[in-house]
């Protein structure tokens, strides 16, 4: 078939070979030089380079789900159940999220496609669309809720709702700027080690660390077995594995250009962000635990756990714990509102990518923005139940999971599009007990709901 | 200055196909990846968790209703 070059595009040919040549796959190419030539050391220098240049999609993916709601639910959890069986049930949500964020590196480094492209090419438009309508809906809860996080945490210091959420798409906008996937990545990524914020603020609550050992050991003091402890049960799995990751950290690695080559890395860097982004999770519980037992943290917002925490961790630490909050709700709010973008562009067969300029990539960008502006714009509505959304988001990414994880495994062991590395067995196992879990946790939640009493004779035990 | 420019795109394009494998270029992914044809197994599952969805949304949204309510 002759190539045929389109707006924007170059006809080249290269040794009686007609390319069409982009300026999407110009930049792509520039960041894929310094990828091969980084590859061709074999010092530690080269390879801790390597892993610089390989590292991204994987800690963004991570650090932006402790978004406005995750840390909401981590706070809470601290300030519900203190420390205890939660710690190593964090730990363990973000093992499962590595379980499936490996799949998509995998699946995108081979297939070069994005997670939507595939399900709807691989699967059919009936199938596509069920999962185009999940992901649309989830984002744009979720991106409700990251305003309303960054409203709360800029409140703190008395920064009015229009102005915060003025802010937030101003840095959500400048990180376009750039119109470069590499320096979005870079410059996301510097936003989101902020999210390590609570950490320190964790130390100033002064944990007792013999009990924390104890806890991520043992997992004990278990909580009570009520209708609360499954509703943070779920809210805290649905922290940590959404269908907005799937569909991110796919088309970001598609993006990024990664190739077989670089599926280990791509397996450290998603190993790397589930790892920093649980420390950012403990720190959170840890830094409320000290309110067990003192307050009802039922539906509080950001600034309501700040403004309860200030006696005791001080007003500087109480100012940090805000500003964590805003950093997550704007990082989380960058990743939502492109993996809307990505999924969008791959279905509507328009150019979507982070190499875009705007006049290329005029459809990728308007999602982009129009998503984050409609969000914000609901935020700032007077006297929306807006306490309504917050209240569902996590419980509907856990309930959504089950459905796009097995379009996930089906993709993934699919040896005619995986070529030489689809899936091994033990990732296969592992995705397996997630669905399991996670359809086992959607139905006791639904059962408590329905019947409220079902559980009582657990509580009794 | 047209010279220039074609000079340009033939560097860029040596690098284009240097770098990136065949299936990354963007004109190489107009082409769509073959249609698969759903097993009976694969289809009554991906059924089961959709009636699943939908059935848990609703007691979701409910719930959160009677909550703000």
């Amino acid at each position: 078939m002759k190539a045929e070059p389109q707006a924007g595009q170059k006809l080249v040919v290269l040794a009686d070979e007609e390319v069409v040549v982009t300026h999407e796959d110009i930049d792509r190419a520039h960041d894929r030089a310094r990828v091969s030539a980084a590859r061709s050391g074999h010092t530690l220098r080269s390879r801790a380079w390597l892993l610089w240049l390989l590292i991204g999609p994987g800690i963004l993916v991570m650090l932006g789900e402790n978004d406005g709601p995750s840390m909401l639910s981590y706070a809470a959890t601290g300030a519900k159940f203190g420390v205890g069986f939660f710690l190593p049930f964090v730990v363990l949500t973000f093992g499962m999220a590595f379980v499936v964020q490996e799949m998509t590196v995998r699946l995108g480094a081979a297939t070069h496609r994005g997670h939507a492209e595939l399900i709807f090419e691989r699967f059919g438009p009936f199938w596509g669309w069920f999962s185009m309508i999940d992901l649309g809906i989830g984002n744009f809860l979720t991106l409700i809720t990251e305003f309303i996080a960054i409203r709360a945490g800029l409140g703190f210091f008395g920064v009015p709702p229009w102005a915060a959420i003025l802010l937030a798409l101003g840095v959500l906008y400048s990180a376009l700027l750039s119109h470069r996937y590499w320096t979005w990545e870079r410059v996301t990524l510097a936003a989101a080690a902020f999210n390590l914020i609570f950490i320190p603020v964790a130390l100033m609550a002064h944990p007792h660390w013999g009990a924390v050992g104890h806890a991520l050991v043992r997992w004990k003091p278990l909580p009570p077995f009520s209708n609360d402890t499954l509703m943070i049960v779920l809210s805290d799995i649905g922290a940590t594995v959404t269908p907005w990751m799937l569909f991110f950290q796919q088309s970001a690695t598609v993006d990024k250009g990664m190739t077989t080559k670089d599926i280990r890395f791509g397996r450290i860097d998603t190993l790397l962000g589930a790892a920093l982004a649980a420390a950012a999770a403990l720190g959170t519980i840890l830094a409320t635990a000290p309110l067990f037992g003192h307050i009802s943290a039922g539906n509080f917002e950001a600034a309501q756990f700040a403004q309860a925490l200030q006696p005791l961790i001080g007003r500087f630490g109480a100012s940090l714990f805000a500003l964590g909050m805003v950093e997550a709700g704007i990082v989380a709010s960058i990743t939502i509102s492109t993996s809307s973008a990505y999924a969008f562009g791959e279905v509507a067969q328009r150019p979507h990518s982070l190499n875009l300029p705007v006049n290329q990539g005029k459809s990728f960008y308007a999602v982009l923005g129009l998503c984050a502006a409609a969000a914000a714009g609901i935020v700032l509505i007077p006297d929306l139940p807006l306490v309504f959304v917050v209240l569902v988001v996590n419980v509907v990414a856990v309930l959504a999971m089950p459905p796009a994880l097995v379009f996930l495994y089906l993709l993934v062991n699919d040896r005619e599009i995986m070529g030489e590395v689809p899936s091994p067995r033990w990732a296969n196992v592992l995705a397996t007990l997630v669905v399991v879990l996670l359809t086992g946790a959607g139905i006791l939640y639904g059962i408590s709901v329905v019947a409220p009493n079902a559980f009582a004779w657990l509580g009794r035990l | 200055m047209k010279h220039e420019e074609e000079h340009t795109s033939f560097a860029e394009a040596s690098l284009v196909l240097e770098t990136l494998e065949h299936d990354q270029l963007v004109a190489a992914k107009r082409e769509p990846v073959a249609r698969r044809q759903l097993q009976g197994g694969e289809l009554a599952l991906l059924w089961g968790l959709r009636l699943y969805l939908v059935f848990m949304m609703a007691v979701v949204f409910w719930q959160a209703w009677l909550a703000v309510k």
